[in-house]
């Protein structure tokens, strides 16, 4: 049961994801007056999917939110209702309740309220009368053609006519054994150059293992061009006639006249009236009908259908992907580590083999066949990592959505640039990153970006612009998120934080600029005077900032008043297998992640100096602060302890610390394991690692290391001052 | 082999045996020892017994913990039994074991000075807590006075010790922690 719930998740969010995709499309269709047909389709059918879907697995709720918005969008197919802002805005809604929805349980509170969005939906979808004058009079259609095409086909015909599109009909033969392929292939050559409405059998009806389709189509392209692109020994085409009286051009008034050159344009045989080769003129045998509208009409069987892919008659699937749930991976990552132990046991025993002469051979053919098994061994992890690979687009997706809805709703222009959403991380890594960033593009639109009016005082284009960047840099993934809004104001920060009791005055005056920016990560720091339902709803850049150090990774600030802001995200690529240093401390091994170390040295006792109580190293020209490792754990001193000691000079963002260990014990690959929920509160460690033999070793976390001692040296600065 | 027992989480108390049919007269019981005193923890709570791993201690954990092992692949917080109950402290020994129980959150390791044996005692021989109400912990749900003749031990040989008095611990209570 649990299973089939999962795979139900899985489904509903992939749909929900594309839906999302499309709905931008679309918005940005409208704004820029384009109708597209095909795109509004394939909404219509993902949201139909969804309705079947929810149905199959017992979600009537999320059915019924399906249901309504089916319903509407249907309507916008069949032009009943004009796609306009508010109805877009209601379309984004009901995906963001399908999302809600779908995190609902049956014990939990009801996140969506069913009935408001109902109305929500009754408020935009209601027609207005038919205000179109009949277009289909302009043409010379035969009666028995209009009367057999369906509601949205004689929408989309409309549509053209009103428009001022020329209309074709090409008349093509096709054999009963390849017609699918065929029919296909013709689809795909005619889409770029215009839009088929519909294809009937022709009157001529065609041969034994053939037959003649007549096929509608919506063209601007010169004629030439379309017969170039579609006739051939087998079709031919021909514009369709025009109505008696009714002129090509006489259309609506401010209907663009298409270009068509002259001479070739349409009305080639004039004024023919119902001619009797018209589309459809007499009705053909009547079974042929039915079956070749089973085989090639699209209009209701493509419901389900995937678009462009080949009508194939097939159960086999069209997808070559498999979903696979994170936990196998993460079981297959674990016995990849142990295979790893597994390595190193069967290297310890080649190298005692040949120690001994009498067994020299063996041993160098042990050895080889070691040598494969690692090669082996490497390619596996890597697989599965590749495997636990998402590209960053995912998220990107998810926030373009919130873009538009926070800026609509405070009546702000946004233009979002995306860029590096191929950027792959872990899987684990981007469902944990999207709540931050949403934190972080909230603020920018809430709190960044100016109204229209203010920005254009300050001689910005009323529109702001919001960046989203990805890239990989070395073994991180970088992702910054930049605005060219009003900046932060640092002298405000520093004020908002002496009245929170953050800091106190004469610490106030030491902060440098960067120190001041990094005030907004303290915990119960907000700027915000006017708590909005976006931001200052509790949820600080603090959990923002502790989210992604959970993840090992820093966030850093840039900013400058009037001009914008910009995060910096920096963050591994994969969390599941680091490369490692192992240090010892008083007798105890840690892993330190080779990422956050940028050098190991010997500790030289003559460059220590003691700065306000702190000891520092003063290592080529720049000072360095130390921590005492085993002090500052509270190890107990081990009494066989050499006094030599090493200093690991560790980095995140633009933080450095030098550790101070007994031993470097080498590097190492490690498969980070989190520790259990009851050493959660425990901070400073990123997990543990099995370092084989049994032992077990606790993984540093450098990261948050580093921000916990340069914050309590900022501390103890400040309380010597004070 | 560390593994001297090894059962799914649930298994007797929901296996259709005698427990089931007569829930309240029959109750199976792990029976352990700390600082020489007898303890039982209901059996169903407990999924394996372990030879004590090498143990990693983690800086910074509360006291109750003695720090961190691995079991096959996974790692485990283990916590000091002797902390849990406020008995004085001792060294790992030979016959130190880790009962693992899974508190519905996570598995956790309990540190024990020894196993003992598996009882299976009824309704009469089990004295609940709330009888000698007062001077007990809330952890301890009663004492048990087993009949030498239903005590089973792990060879399979009946214990023949007739003063056996065991204090019966609450799984839930023991591990209700903060997180």
């Amino acid at each position: 049961m649990a299973n089939v719930h999962e795979e139900f998740l899985a489904e509903a969010q992939e749909i929900i994801e594309a839906l999302s995709r499309d709905l931008l499309l679309l918005d940005q269709a409208q704004r820029e007056q384009r109708q597209d047909p095909d795109l509004l389709n394939e909404i219509f059918r993902g949201v139909h999917t969804l309705k079947g879907v929810a149905g199959m697995f017992g979600f009537p709720r999320l059915g019924r939110l399906a249901h309504g918005l089916e319903d509407l969008l249907d309507d916008l197919r069949l032009g009943r209702v004009a796609l306009s802002q508010s109805v877009l805005d209601v379309l984004f809604e009901g995906v963001e309740g399908f999302q809600r929805l779908l995190t609902e349980t049956d014990a939990s509170e009801p996140l969506v309220d069913l009935a408001a969005f109902a109305e929500r939906i009754a408020s935009v979808s209601r027609r207005g009368p038919a205000v179109r004058g009949d277009a289909l009079a302009r043409y010379a259609f035969d009666e028995s053609v209009l009367s057999v095409l369906t509601e949205y086909e004689e929408h989309r015909l409309r549509s053209n006519i009103e428009q001022g599109v020329p209309l074709y009909r090409l008349r093509a033969r096709f054999r009963f054994a390849s017609i699918d392929a065929d029919l296909e292939a013709l689809k795909q050559r005619a889409k770029p150059l215009g839009e088929i409405i519909t294809y009937l059998p022709s009157a001529e009806g065609g041969t034994g293992d053939s037959i003649d389709l007549d096929i509608l189509l919506a063209s601007g392209e010169a004629f030439e061009t379309l017969r170039e692109a579609l006739s051939g020994e087998e079709a031919t085409l021909e514009a369709v006639p025009l109505a008696e009286g009714a002129a090509a051009t006489g259309g609506d008034e401010g209907t663009p006249a298409r270009p068509a050159a002259p001479g070739q344009a349409p009305p080639e045989p004039p004024a023919m009236p119902a001619a009797p080769d018209g589309l459809l003129a007499s009705a053909p045998d009547a079974s042929l009908a039915m079956s070749s509208q089973d085989a090639v009409t699209p209009a209701s069987a493509a419901v389900l259908e995937v678009p462009g892919a080949p009508v194939e008659r097939s159960l086999r699937s069209v997808s070559h992907t498999v979903r696979v749930d994170i936990r196998k991976l993460d079981h297959l990552m674990n016995v990849v580590g142990e295979l790893a132990i597994v390595r190193s046991a069967v290297a310890r025993l080649t190298e005692r083999l040949r120690g001994r002469s009498e067994h020299r051979q063996l041993a160098i053919e042990l050895h080889r066949v070691h040598r494969g098994f690692e090669r082996h061994l490497e390619e596996l992890q890597d697989g599965i990592l590749d495997v636990r690979m998402v590209p960053l687009g995912q998220v990107f997706d998810k926030l373009a959505r919130i873009v538009r809805q926070v800026a609509r709703d405070h009546g702000k222009e946004v233009r979002l640039l995306l860029s590096g959403q191929e950027t792959e991380v872990d899987k684990l890594i981007v469902e944990e990153l999207s709540d931050p960033l949403m934190h972080i593009i909230r603020n920018a639109i809430d709190h960044g970006l100016e109204t229209p009016p203010v920005r254009e005082l300050s001689e910005k284009p009323p529109t702001g612009t919001l960046a989203l960047h990805a890239y990989q840099k070395g073994k991180s993934v970088v992702i910054e998120v930049e605005d060219d809004g009003a900046g932060m104001n640092e002298e405000r920060l520093v004020e908002t934080a002496i009245e929170r009791g953050l800091i106190d005055e004469a610490a106030a005056e030491e902060l440098s600029h960067d120190e001041a920016l990094n005030l907004i990560f303290l915990p119960s720091f907000s700027t915000s005077s006017s708590v909005t339902d976006l931001s200052g709803r509790g949820v600080g850049m603090d959990v923002v900032k502790t989210n992604i150090s959970r993840l090992g990774g820093v966030i850093d600030v840039e900013s400058e008043l009037g001009s914008g802001t910009k995060f910096t995200i920096t963050l591994p690529v994969t969390l599941a297998i680091i490369n490692a240093l192992l240090v010892r401390v008083r007798g105890r091994v840690f892993a330190l992640p080779i990422a956050s170390v940028q050098e190991a040295i010997l500790l030289d006792h003559d460059a220590l100096r003691t700065v306000e109580g702190r000891e520092m190293l003063t290592l080529r020209g720049a000072t360095l602060p130390l921590c005492r490792l085993g002090e500052y754990f509270g190890i107990p001193r081990d009494p066989f302890e050499a006094d030599k000691q090493y200093v690991v000079v560790s980095a995140a963002g633009h933080r450095r610390v030098g550790f101070v260990v007994d031993g470097l014990e080498g590097q190492q690959d490690i498969v980070i394991k989190a520790l259990g929920p009851s050493l959660r509160q425990v901070r400073g460690f990123a997990g543990a690692t099995d370092l084989g033999d049994q032992r077990v070793a606790l993984v540093l976390d450098a990261p948050g290391l580093l921000e916990e001692l340069l914050s309590t040296t900022d501390r103890a600065r400040r309380e010597l001052r004070g | 082999m560390n593994d001297l027992v090894r059962r799914p989480a649930t298994g007797l108390s929901r296996s259709g045996s005698a427990s089931a049919l007569r829930p309240q007269l029959l109750r199976e019981l792990l029976a352990f020892v700390l600082d020489g005193e007898s303890y039982a923890l209901p059996l169903y709570a407990i999924r394996e017994i372990l030879k004590v791993p090498p143990v990693t201690e983690v800086p910074r954990a509360s006291a109750d913990v003695l720090g961190i092992i691995g079991v096959r692949g996974r790692i485990t917080t283990l916590l000091d039994m002797r902390r849990l109950l406020r008995v004085a402290e001792a060294p790992i020994s030979k016959a130190s074991r880790v009962l693992l129980v899974d508190d519905g959150v996570e598995v956790l390791g309990l540190l024990v000075d020894q196993v003992l044996q598996v009882h299976r005692l009824q309704d009469d021989e089990i004295e609940l807590a709330a009888a000698f109400a007062g001077n007990v912990s809330e952890h301890v749900l009663g004492i048990g006075r087993p009949r030498a003749s239903r005590s089973v031990s792990r060879e399979g040989r009946e214990s023949v010790d007739p003063n056996d008095i065991l204090i019966l611990l609450d799984p839930a209570h023991l591990l209700r922690r903060e997180r």
